[in-house]
């Protein structure tokens, strides 16, 4: 087995009953940043700062899950920024264009970035083409789409209720928007435990030959977790629109690719499928949007944030990687 | 030139691989090397071959000791082998993967036409079909495999391993090879070869090293001194047992499956037979015959063209596994249960419990998963699986245990005809015993079988009735008295009577 | 076997038509689509291109990805840039140290990947957000303008229809097309890229094709960042910023396999070819830029079911 495979198989291997170890290791990382942070910048824990970071972090998680959502089968979603973008325009559209009620346009919103996800993965099941290149194709196309239609005009005349959303406040400290963020965790969490549909997504995901003598219906399962990557950007993207007030073009894109890897990659969801880290994903979030906001609150460059995070990223995973390989050696029986 | 491994010893994480081993391999001699699976051949094999060290012993070529850093050490060395899995480059010319170490060059480029004289050379000795020129990806298994031979002889080895490289060839090619093996043997090369398959160790070794356990039971024996039980009990450390199967009585009426004229995409014609609950029908053939194509054709997986298939009395159009699980009560055990039959990354109860997941989840869907292991944990049990958890990852489990992993879930979900395709292949003797007596207990309760398998013993033990495919057709039908003798000459006239003549094997 | 047969096997052929019908039908309806003015200014969008293009297929000939080609070859601009503008480099200097930064960041990526073990896409997604990073700290977003009068006179010349900016990419073409077909190492990148386990065996190094793929990916990214800074006449920090989509897009429908061990260099250079024909009459042809991304998901669509349709028929899936 090439070193690669094995580390991938190290990987999955903590997950083979959905385990916890790795997560604690990144849950000390993110707690020592939070002590480093809050002793240089005071107002790092003011509850403005922790509204903040929670509000951004809401996003960032969500948008992660839409990724691990397709990392699950085994492939990834190219598009998470596109249909994200779509969601955004469409919900504002129907919100202040159409004068839609609230709920109705988020609804028809979440709907086309589930039907988005949807059509996806009926290319990439019926085709046979990697998820890779169909997303990557699909993600021109929905943006280009959606270019095209809404001419780049930004939305700026959306209900007030949805800037309000945006900007309220539960016990002073935390937004709605990561109390819903975590609530699709807790949601993802159990389904990809203790659902049916979730044990047959990550049977295809480990092994899609396997799964399908086994008979589990491979390619509905594949279009469905494709939708649900759909509905979950579409969901982000939402969740923008309410921090924003507003409905921008310049949302979403190219953007979102990194944080949408990163969640998932930190937390310990396998880019070769077969398994999640719902509680990882949110971690890996959260490590990245702490680094950003500590960054913010030190004053040090933005500029200089992506290479940490770049580095950060890198260490991450070889720590990783070199307590997969030690566990290994040592012959601890994995769970 | 020889090659010696004097106490050599391997440890990996949790097991001892190879305890004190040795091996004689003299230059200008077959050597067999055989044993059960986890008995240490391929690790012995990679020690050899270059890919890991050993941690304690020597490694002695013409009694210089050496040490093989890297699978080019050893092939500079002049150790050339022919490994289990394919080991080619699907894109590249047949010409250019035998060459790959060494390509010709003219001024500094890559020389095609060289590339394709020199191997010719070495094809030619075994197929002279095969296209140097042809890309690998176009060929069939078997001329892959004699790719990979052609490959190993081109390198001029003085030592030549192989290991199971009769697997898919057929016996023709078989023949050709052995020939072009002795030939080698009597210039001097120093052959190793490592098969499961009896008769053809008889046939070509002159002295045989057995490995039991990570042990030597035999070293360099001469293969003049062995016989069949003596091999057998010193392989699995006791007299062989042949299966007990029970007798049944199959009621010729209650029909489950029956196939009428039916023809395949993959190119099956005229395919008809019955099936009956209870009744273990064997589907024998050689590699190539079309046996698993026509599983998987039934099972929705490839696609019937002409023909029809009634499952109990009734058409029945599959589209899927999905499909025939669910509404058929099929199941298949797949002849490739690491790729197809398992979920190396996944648990036990995942594994088995993937048929009957459906029943188990409660009113809004949900499972338990202590509802999925208990529902799981009797299957284990009765197929004695050994395993300290129902958690362990089956990639971490034994060959043997694997199979019975893989056959658990059919049994899970209770299925009444069930296709078994090559259920024992690279198992050991003794779970390839329980595993035949499994399957007689599974007939007895009711269910239908279908055995694909290319293993005379094994068919002739377990079936009441054999078909016989060969060149994708059904060419004969055998009612089987279990008498080994009169059986497979039976089964093997059939064969012959439509393809070409081949040699008789010996021993 | 018949000719239809023959060409269906020879994969850039449906490119190959694609472009001849696009040309002919761009000279039809845009009658400016001719004349030597637009051919080069259509020819001179492709350099850069180009060499993106084979930064990435050289990676996915070994079936791996960069992540990082964009954010290493903004890099290395931003550092041609600024030993040109701050420290007064002859160019006959800063482009071989240009050059030698972008096979540094390969070779940093290379060895992560090949010494860790862990995937390259993880790899250079971490090194690209760190080179971006690096290379906005340095330059706090603001480019370096001072470029020398005789490059950005070389990114302007042209002969005929011919710029000057295109010659290197199409030396590069060549030079990239008889390495892969012709030469030991090269067909050995292809090798361990098509069965990594069975090129192993065969005694080819893991770690030196690895390395070797990024170091050449990241020299040509380099390469394509020296381009940029010529023909946009300064060094900006964004170079790079929107090349990592059109990286993957052209290699793959020029016919590269995403798994690795198949890549045409002929087949990315008319897929890049086809993408600046199309850039180019939706400019002549007025229409929305906006057009250009859905054109772009179009296509790839297109040549990948092109592709498996071609598998599928030749018998050779």
């Amino acid at each position: 087995m090439t070193d690669e495979a094995m580390s991938e198989m190290s990987a999955r291997r903590r997950f083979g009953l959905g385990g916890v170890p790795a997560q604690f290791g990144l849950a000390i990382i993110i707690a020592a940043f939070w002590a480093v942070f809050a002793w240089r910048a005071p107002g790092f824990l003011s509850p403005f700062n922790l509204f903040s970071v929670g509000r951004a972090l809401a996003v960032d998680i969500v948008i992660g899950f839409a990724q691990m959502a397709a990392l699950a089968t085994g492939g990834m979603n190219l598009s998470v920024g596109s249909i994200g973008v779509c969601a955004v325009m469409t919900g504002g559209y129907l919100m202040q264009t159409l004068a839609l009620p609230v709920p109705v346009a988020i609804l028809g919103a979440l709907g086309l970035g589930a039907a988005l996800g949807w059509l996806n993965g009926f290319v990439i099941a019926r085709s046979g083409v990697s998820a890779f290149i169909i997303t990557l194709a699909s993600a021109n196309l929905y943006s280009g789409a959606m270019l095209i239609l809404t001419k780049a005009v930004p939305l700026n005349s959306l209900p007030m209720e949805v800037g309000a959303f945006g900007k309220m406040k539960i016990a002073g400290l935390v937004s709605p928007l990561l109390v819903i963020a975590l609530a699709v965790g807790l949601v993802l969490f159990v389904f990809y435990r203790h659902s049916v549909l979730g044990r047959q997504i990550l049977a295809a995901g480990a092994n899609a030959r396997a799964a399908k003598m086994s008979g589990v219906p491979v390619d509905r399962v594949i279009t469905i977790s494709h939708a649900l990557s759909g509905l979950l950007a579409a969901t982000a993207g939402m969740m923008v629109v309410a921090h924003l007030g507003a409905a921008m073009p310049a949302v979403g894109g190219e953007d979102w690719l990194l944080p949408s890897f990163l969640g998932p990659v930190l937390g310990g969801t396998p880019l070769s499928g077969g398994a999640v880290a719902v509680a990882g994903t949110m971690l890996g979030a959260l490590l990245v949007t702490t680094i950003r906001s500590g960054l913010l609150v030190l004053q040090i460059g933005n500029y200089w944030l992506q290479l940490y995070l770049g580095v950060i990223l890198l260490l991450a995973v070889l720590v990783d990687r070199y307590r997969a390989l030690y566990q290994e050696r040592r012959g601890i029986p994995m769970r | 030139m020889g090659l010696a491994l004097e106490a050599v010893s391997k440890t990996f994480p949790g097991v001892k691989a190879l305890d004190s081993v040795s091996l004689d391999l003299k230059a200008g001699e077959i050597h067999a090397l055989m044993g059960e699976n986890g008995a240490g051949k391929s690790t012995l094999i990679k020690i050899v071959t270059g890919l890991i060290r050993p941690d304690s012993g020597r490694v002695l070529l013409d009694g210089r000791a050496v040490q093989f850093g890297s699978p080019r050490d050893a092939l500079s060395e002049g150790v050339s082998a022919v490994h289990q899995e394919r080991n080619l480059i699907p894109r590249f010319s047949v010409g250019e993967n035998i060459l790959l170490e060494r390509l010709p060059t003219r001024n500094g480029l890559v020389d095609y036409g060289a590339v394709a004289r020199e191997a010719r050379r070495y094809l030619e000795l075994l197929d002279p079909g095969i296209d140097a020129r042809a890309k690998v990806l176009s060929l069939s298994v078997a001329q892959m495999q004699i790719v990979e031979i052609a490959k190993a002889l081109s390198s001029e080895a003085k030592i030549l391993l192989l290991d199971e490289p009769t697997a898919s060839i057929t016996e023709h090619e078989t023949a050709a090879l052995f020939k072009l093996l002795r030939k080698l043997r009597d210039d001097g090369v120093a052959i190793v070869f490592v098969s499961h398959k009896l008769e053809e160790v008889f046939a070509i070794a002159d002295r045989i090293t057995v490995l039991r356990d990570g042990k030597n039971v035999a070293r360099g024996a001469p293969m003049e001194d062995m016989t069949r039980q003596t091999l057998v009990s010193l392989m699995i450390g006791r007299p062989e047992r042949v299966a007990e199967i029970a007798e049944r009585q199959v009621d010729p009426s209650r029909v489950v499956l029956e196939a009428r004229g039916l023809s395949t995409t993959r190119g099956h014609k005229n395919i008809t037979f019955a099936l009956r609950y209870g009744e273990i029908l064997g589907l024998y053939g050689l590699v190539g015959a079309g046996r698993s194509e026509l599983a998987h054709a039934i099972l929705g997986d490839a696609r019937i063209s002409g023909g029809e298939l009634l499952i109990r009395g009734e058409p029945a159009r599959i589209r899927d596994v999905h499909d025939a699980s669910t509404r058929f009560r099929m199941g298949y055990v797949s002849e490739d249960r690491k790729q197809e039959g398992l979920i190396l990354m996944h648990s036990i109860t995942r594994n088995v419990a993937v048929t009957i997941w459906r029943r188990l989840a409660n009113v809004i869907g949900l499972i338990n998963p202590r509802a999925e292991s208990r529902a799981v944990a009797p299957f284990i049990k009765r197929l004695d699986v050994r395993t300290p958890s129902l958690g362990q990852l089956v990639g971490n489990l034994s060959g043997g245990n694997q199979q019975k992993v893989s056959i658990a879930k059919w049994l899970a979900v209770q299925s009444e005809i069930l296709i078994i395709d090559e259920p024992t292949v690279g198992i050991d003797i003794k779970t390839k015993t329980y595993l035949h007596e499994l399957i007689g207990e599974i007939a007895c309760e009711g269910a239908a079988i279908l055995l694909i398998s290319s293993d005379m013993a094994e068919m002739i033990t377990l079936a009441d009735r054999i078909l016989v495919m060969h060149g994708f057709r059904l060419v004969g039908e055998v009612a089987n008295d279990h008498q080994y003798e009169t059986t497979s000459r039976a089964i093997i006239g059939y064969i012959h009577a439509v393809g070409d003549v081949t040699p008789a094997p010996a021993g | 076997m018949t000719l239809f047969r023959r060409l269906l096997l020879v994969e850039w052929s449906g490119l190959a038509v694609a472009i001849l019908l696009g040309a002919l039908a761009l000279s039809v309806i845009a009658p400016n689509f001719l004349t030597e003015f637009n051919l080069y200014v259509m020819l001179r969008s492709l350099s850069v291109g180009l060499l993106v293009a084979f930064a990435q297929m050289v990676t996915l000939g070994v079936g791996q990805m960069n992540i990082a080609v964009g954010a290493l070859g903004g890099l290395t601009a931003i550092i041609f840039g600024a030993t040109i503008e701050l420290y007064g480099f002859p160019l006959l200097l800063a482009i071989p140290l240009a050059l030698a930064i972008g096979a540094l960041g390969g070779l940093i990526n290379g060895l992560l990947t090949a010494r860790t073990g862990v995937n390259a896409f993880i790899i250079t997604l971490a090194t690209a957000s760190a080179f971006t990073g690096i290379n906005f700290g340095i330059t706090g977003s603001i480019p370096f303008y001072k470029m020398p009068a005789s490059l950005v006179a070389f990114g302007d010349h042209h002969l005929g229809a011919m710029p000057y900016l295109l010659v290197a990419p199409l030396i590069v073409a060549f030079l990239l097309g008889l390495f892969f077909s012709r030469a030991a190492p090269g067909r050995e990148l292809l090798a361990f890229g098509g069965n990594p386990q069975a090129a192993e065996l065969s005694g080819i190094s893991r770690e030196r094709v690895v390395v070797s793929a990024h170091v050449l990916s990241g020299l040509l990214a380099a390469a394509a960042a020296v381009l940029a800074v010529a023909q946009l006449g300064s060094a900006q920090p964004t170079i790079g910023a929107d090349w990592l989509l059109l990286s993957f897009a052209a290699p793959i429908i020029g016919g590269a396999a995403l798994t690795g061990g198949h890549i045409s260099v002929l087949g990315t250079l008319f897929a890049v070819l086809l993408l600046g024909l199309i850039q180019n009459g939706m400019v002549l042809a007025k229409v929305d830029p906006y057009w250009v991304q859905f054109v772009l998901g179009a296509l790839i669509l297109a040549a990948v079911g092109l592709n498996r349709w071609r598998a599928v028929n030749s018998g050779v899936a």
